[in-house]
């Protein structure tokens, strides 16, 4: 011992014997820390609030009972013991407890090895804990796209809390329960990735084990192109949407995002192709354009006799126009500005991000942008656009973005807001609200009361509505669609449920200020009244069958689905492949039917366009190029620019995609053309061209038949006719 | 306050819908994770709509003794097949009607000595939509020797020391008379009233335990009942001690009866001028509230129940520092038991003599005990501090139902310990008990009969305890569930003998740590029972474990074994 005085605001302990000075207030943790004793922590980080709840470094005051180091003040003359037999034995015991539930390896260990708990364990020399396992497992979570949580592995050490509370004040998790069932918690229990975590990652970077991991801790590097800077997280901190993240946390995901350099007139993405990243463009301009020509595919002609061949072309709107034209105003793309029809062109600058689609969802690109000028651009992975995308300095920045440059034609996109007075939409623009959901996430529940009306931005939303037995879909809506006008014109109550297919953004308009709308803008009210009474009397159609047919296998082949369905009646048919040839000699030698599909009774449903209820085939067209018409045939908008996802999304394989050789810009000999193959897909279109389908004219049999299904098999099963 | 409000949209609502929550959080500021942390912690708040008719049986100590695993197996059995939204059966801690067992709460009403019949009959008219209300028999007052007033006037003490401001004199009787803490720990009162008296933060706080939930605990539901006005006055008394302006009295919500009495009682004194603003004419002000509980056992741990009044979970704080130093709202806090609060008025009315006179055996003063599981008359009783088991046993509660022997006893709940009929002349006293292994604690004797198996008694504490636990640290939370695990392999006996040593070795070495690591008294005291049982009736758990024999009868019967009686055990 010294025997000097002590000064003032310093307290002498010893520790394990050693005299030691400290300043009035430091635990015991910190003297023994500072002094060179090491003593073993799992729930106590530095930069944290100590709270003492793993005990690991309890030691011995010469009290009834050991005390926890990190949350003990010293006090002058005590005599702290950290290595005695009794300390050492409980310590074990507590890493053995911890242990017998941890489901070792856990994510932590296996990926990169350091779980702190599995490190201590070892070095205790635990290597069978001695006490029974868990016997119900608490369960994962892998909602969040960044951070992926594994209950069984967490040991409730309050680091991530703190972390996520104190430390980064994003006040999201929390413990949760009581006892032997206390977990963490987001928000009220919600998934991680449901909830308002921002993915920050400090949650992740705090946690000593498998609890909380990295998900991208393998493979999330976007291979290095030309001009690629991979860039380091301190690099990244500086950038102020960054702000807030951990910078471990990007560490982890080094390489996932990346500087780009782009000459001009370079190619930055292409129409159609697929991708997963996302740009923001930091300096320069871009033109985004669609490329493939704005035409469907046209079978001209029609019956002019047996021995004229028939020729598919290409057309446009202006030679055969469709109806419903003043929809289609504008292309709606994967960026913050729409194109529009007549010259879908449009130019992207600094601060705008385009890509999200394709980078959340996994669809096709929906647009090319080639550089107009050199380009400085961040390109992004799935983990850090969300991360980003979280980031309430970004998320703001972006929403002041869109609201700036399309919220307007958004708005405007809704036919029915065509007649609304430019103040009124300088009122909305600043009233809406920006809202996200993800994958799953009821936006509206059918009976709840109806307070908003919401425009879609980007994904897709499922309306859906309940009946015995199951859900019915009524629509998907993409961008430019609207929802919720039903609930609030009609008696304020939801009448389906609508639901985030994938992420969705959505525009929402305040019950008030759409009451407002509809007062000052009787068009408005009457556009959208017809709307409502269209889309309940079609619902109501739906319901009417379902309660009047008995449907389990008629649901359970899927006919349920069909809106109009070619069948054949096998009892006839003698298989002579008119109906084919007929389909073929009238589509270009192509034929759009397959004389092969489900059999329900004696019926072969053969695979041609069944115009779905629930038509799959719209979901994820990145230019919204293939909707229904009123007639409920589903058609393919002109400027379909061929990536085939919809002949993808077809369960049934009725869509095509046709070939056509067309000229477009040489992009690398700029001002030339030269010829290049673009698909344009293609389905079922009745034969619109003819008085009736070719193939139902072709059957020399009687045998093949286009029907409604439900007013056909309805009539049949209802007089048992199925067997 | 976060309670109220939640309490609030459960009155309305039945229980906690989300959008509810989260429009709180909106209202209030108040982080969703935050709202979520306290809802899901308390027993009190339902985050599913709860069944029509929910039943849930006492399942500790007493009513464990009185057949509640019974009752609700022949429950489920009468409401077999029943819809979970109409019919749930679940068991639930202490409920404090240990002297009525068995009690159970329907729809949170409270009911004692239920039979599976009435509470079928309850149940029935539950499921038809009629509401269920608690009974609410109206009592005479007791006259107890404790209360000086008897029928004259009350608050004799606090007139007085409001005219003298003799404080120190206040304190220095106390220490004369040696007063300790009643709620279990027993620390001198003089010197926590001093250490608050000593601080020079403005602001201070006085709160009164009245959250008492050790299973066998039913004292101060009797003072409180008899005796509300002692319990005020006390605490009155410590705030002008200690310069606290404030009184919380946390009293637990299956008290709702108490809780209207001592309401009353504070109505009475603020009407009267002894509460509120310069009382009595004096420049004092002192002011008292009630604080509802929202439930368990873990919240009658001081600095756990500090937490709860500040709106959080009720979650033990790491000591030093004390609640006398930084209590509630970080602020200089007087915690004491409601048995304690009501000694200091007897002691400054009648004089430290008059308080040593009272006990006996070389003890002072008196002391309340509840004494229920299977005596003859179980119920609430005054006796001298000193006063033999034997004597309270036997002579007041009537001895053994039915003309048994007694086997066993518990001096204070689980956390007591269980000692053998051998040492029932041990006498009612800190020191004694603490002599015997045991503690006086709250004075809660639960009497077992020679028809009790005692593993099956241990394991049924260290399930309170294991159901009670917070779960903050890692011994309490991990510890008492293992500890729960390991004892009910041994009820199946048949354990083979080099296992069953390192059971046992495996069984001191979690003692140990859940008894040196854990934060609060909770996890240092659940492997009392097992430990107790080990070292007076050892033969007896030999006998399960390795022969797969109860010498009482009670487990390897065919009921037991068909899961019928689930005798050992509470909750799977």
């Amino acid at each position: 011992m010294t025997t000097s005085v002590t000064p003032p605001g310093m307290i002498e302990i010893g520790i394990d014997g050693k005299p030691v000075r400290v300043p009035n207030g430091t635990t015991v943790f910190d003297a023994a820390r500072i002094n060179g004793i090491s003593i073993p922590t799992l729930c106590h980080l530095q930069n944290q609030t100590p709270v003492g709840v793993c005990r690991l470094c309890v030691v011995d005051t010469g009290a009834r009972v050991l005390s926890a180091s990190c949350v003990r003040p010293v006090e002058p003359g005590m005599k702290v013991v950290t290595n005695s037999e009794k300390v050492l034995n409980v310590r074990k015991t507590l890493l053995e407890l911890l242990m017998s539930d941890h489901p070792s390896p856990c994510a932590r260990q296996e990926k990169s090895g350091d779980c702190e708990l599995e490190a201590l364990a070892k070095a205790a020399g635990i290597s069978q804990p001695r006490f029974a396992k868990r016997s119900v497992a608490r369960g994962n979570d892998d909602s969040s796209l960044a951070i992926a949580v594994d209950h069984d592995a967490c040991i409730l050490c309050d680091r991530c809390i703190r972390g996520c509370d104190e430390v980064k004040n994003n006040f999201v998790l929390g413990r949760m329960g009581k006892g032997y069932s206390a977990g963490i918690a987001f928000d009220l229990n919600a998934p991680m990735g449901d909830s308002t975590c921002i993915s920050c990652g400090e949650c992740m970077v705090s946690c000593p084990t498998g609890a909380l991991t990295n998900k991208g801790l393998a493979g999330t590097a976007i291979a290095g192109g030309p001009g690629a800077e991979i860039f380091e997280a301190e690099e990244l901190l500086q950038i102020p949407v960054f702000k807030g993240v951990s910078g471990t946390f990007l560490e982890l995901n080094r390489g996932a995002i990346v500087n780009r350099h782009f000459r001009k007139g370079e190619v930055i993405c292409r129409e159609g192709e697929f991708g997963s990243t996302a740009f923001y463009i930091v300096e320069g301009r871009a033109k985004v354009s669609i490329s493939t020509p704005i035409a469907h595919v046209k079978t001209q002609g029609g019956a002019k006799g047996f021995f004229n061949r028939l020729t598919s072309t290409l057309v446009g709107r202006e030679e055969d126009k469709r109806e419903e034209e003043a929809r289609d105003r504008t292309i709606p793309i994967d960026a913050s500005v729409d194109l529009s029809y007549g010259n879908p062109v449009a130019e992207l600058g600094p601060g705008d991000l385009f890509g999200e689609m394709t980078c959340m969802n996994f669809y096709p690109r929906s647009a090319t942008v080639i550089a107009e000028s050199d380009v400085v651009a961040y390109e992004m992975l799935r983990n850090v656009l969300d991360i980003m995308l979280k980031n309430k300095t970004f998320r703001a920045q972006l929403d002041e973005t869109y609201r700036r440059r399309a919220l307007e034609n958004h708005l405007r996109g809704v036919p029915m807001f065509a007649d609304l007075s430019p103040e009124f939409i300088g009122h909305l623009k600043e009233g809406v609200e920006l809202q996200r959901f993800a994958p799953g996430q009821a936006i509206v529940q059918q009976g709840e009361p109806a307070d908003s009306f919401y425009l879609v931005r980007i994904g897709f939303v499922k309306v859906s509505e309940n009946y015995p037995g199951g859900e019915m879909v009524l629509a998907y809506l993409s961008r430019g669609d609207y929802f919720g006008e039903i609930g609030l014109l009609g008696g304020g109550v939801r009448t389906a449920t609508c639901t985030a297919l994938d992420h969705v953004e959505l525009v929402r308009v305040s019950g008030d200020d759409f009451r407002d709308m509809v007062a000052r803008f009787p068009s408005v009210r009457t556009g959208l009244e017809a709307v409502a009474a269209e889309r309940r009397a079609a619902n109501q159609q739906r319901l009417q069958m379902v309660h009047s047919v008995p449907i389990d296998q008629f649901l359970s082949q899927g006919l349920m689905e069909a809106q109009s369905l070619l069948i054949l009646d096998l009892q006839n048919c003698t298989r002579c492949d008119a109906c084919v040839n007929a389909c073929a000699d009238a589509h270009d030698g192509v034929t759009r039917l397959v004389r092969d599909g489900l059999r329900f009774d004696r019926y072969l449903v053969a695979t041609s366009c069944r115009q779905c209820r629930d038509p799959l085939c719209m979901v994820g067209c990145p230019v919204g190029s293939i909707r229904r018409r009123n007639s409920l045939e589903v058609i393919i908008e002109d400027w379909c620019i061929g990536c085939g996802l919809c002949a993808r999304n077809c369960p049934y394989g009725n869509i095509n995609l046709h070939p056509f050789e067309v000229l477009a810009d040489d992009p690398e000999n700029a001002g030339r053309k030269k010829a290049v193959i673009k698909q344009k897909a293609t389905s079922c279109d009745l034969c619109t061209h003819l008085k009736e389908p070719s193939c139902v004219y072709a059957c020399p049999h009687d045998a093949a038949h286009r029907v409604d299904p439900k007013a056909f098999f309805g009539e049949m099963l209802s007089q048992g006719g199925a067997k | 306050m976060i309670f109220d409000d939640l309490r609030a949209i459960q009155l309305r609502c039945g229980f906690l819908p989300t959008a509810e929550l989260e429009g709180l959080s909106q209202h209030t500021q108040t982080p969703l994770y935050q709202i979520h942390s306290v809802a899901s912690f308390y027993p009190h708040f339902h985050l599913a709509p709860p069944a029509k008719a929910e039943i849930r049986v006492c399942a500790d100590m007493s009513c464990h003794l009185n057949g509640a695993c019974e009752l609700r197996a022949e429950l489920e059995r009468r409401f077999a097949g029943s819809r979970r939204e109409d019919v749930q059966i679940r068991d639930v801690s202490c409920l404090g009607r240990c002297d009525h067992a068995p009690a159970a709460s329907i729809n949170d009403q409270i009911f004692t000595g239920v039979s599976a019949g009435s509470a079928e009959q309850i149940m029935r008219s539950a499921l038809r939509g009629e509401e269920v209300r608690e009974a609410r028999p109206d009592q005479a007052r007791f006259a107890c020797k404790a209360d000086p007033y008897g029928d004259g006037e009350k608050y004799g003490v606090l007139r007085k020391v409001t005219q003298s401001h003799a404080w120190d004199d206040v304190l220095a009787q106390l220490k004369v008379a040696e007063l300790r803490g009643m709620g279990g720990a027993g620390f001198p009162t003089s010197m926590k009233w001093d250490l608050v008296r000593k601080q020079t933060d403005s602001v201070k706080y006085v709160v009164c335990n009245a959250d008492e939930s050790e299973p066998g605990t039913i004292k101060d539901r009797f003072i409180m009942t008899n005796l509300p006005h002692l319990v005020i006055e006390g605490m009155i008394i410590a705030g002008l001690v200690t310069g606290a302006k404030r009184g919380i009295l946390y009293i637990r919500h299956e008290y709702a009866l108490q809780e209207d009495i001592l309401s009353a009682e504070i109505r009475r004194c603020r009407s009267a001028g002894l509460l509120g603003k310069k009382i009595l004419g004096s420049d004092l002000d002192f002011d008292l509230e009630v604080f509802v509980s929202p439930g368990g056992y873990i919240c009658g741990e001081e600095s756990a129940l500090i937490e709860a009044i500040e709106g959080h979970r009720a979650e033990p704080r790491n000591k030093p520092p004390f609640p006398g130093q930084i209590g509630l709202w970080q602020k200089p806090t007087v915690i004491n038991n409601v048995e304690t609060f009501i000694n200091v008025p007897q002691i400054l009315a009648r004089g430290v003599d008059w308080f040593v006179a009272q006990g006996a055996n070389g003890s002072r003063g008196l002391k309340f005990v509840g004494v229920s599981g299977h005596a003859a008359h179980p119920g609430v009783f005054e006796v001298p501090m000193g006063t033999t088991m034997r004597e309270v046993i036997f002579n007041h509660a009537g001895g053994i139902r039915g003309g048994r022997q007694l086997k066993a006893f518990a001096p204070s709940g689980p956390s007591s310990g269980y000692l053998p009929a051998s040492m029932i002349d041990v006498c009612l006293d800190f020191k004694a008990l603490a002599d015997a292994g045991s503690m006086l604690g709250s004075g809660a004797i639960i009497v077992c009969d020679d028809t009790t198996c005692m593993l099956d008694m241990a394991l049924n504490a260290v399930r309170f305890y294991r159901n009670e636990s917070c779960g903050k640290c890692v011994p309490c939370r991990i510890g008492s569930q293992k500890m729960a695990d390991l004892l009910g392999r041994w009820t199946q006996g048949n354990v083979p003998e080099p296992q069953y040593r390192s059971d046992l070795a495996l069984l001191d070495d979690l003692s140990q740590a859940m008894s040196q690591t854990s934060i609060c008294g909770l996890g240092q005291i659940a492997p009392a029972p097992i430990q107790s049982v080990l070292k007076h009736f050892r033969a007896e758990i030999d006998a399960h474990v390795l022969q797969g024999q109860c010498p009482s009868g009670i487990c390897f019967t065919a009921a037991s074994r068909a899961g019928e009686v689930q005798r050992v055990g509470i909750r799977p």
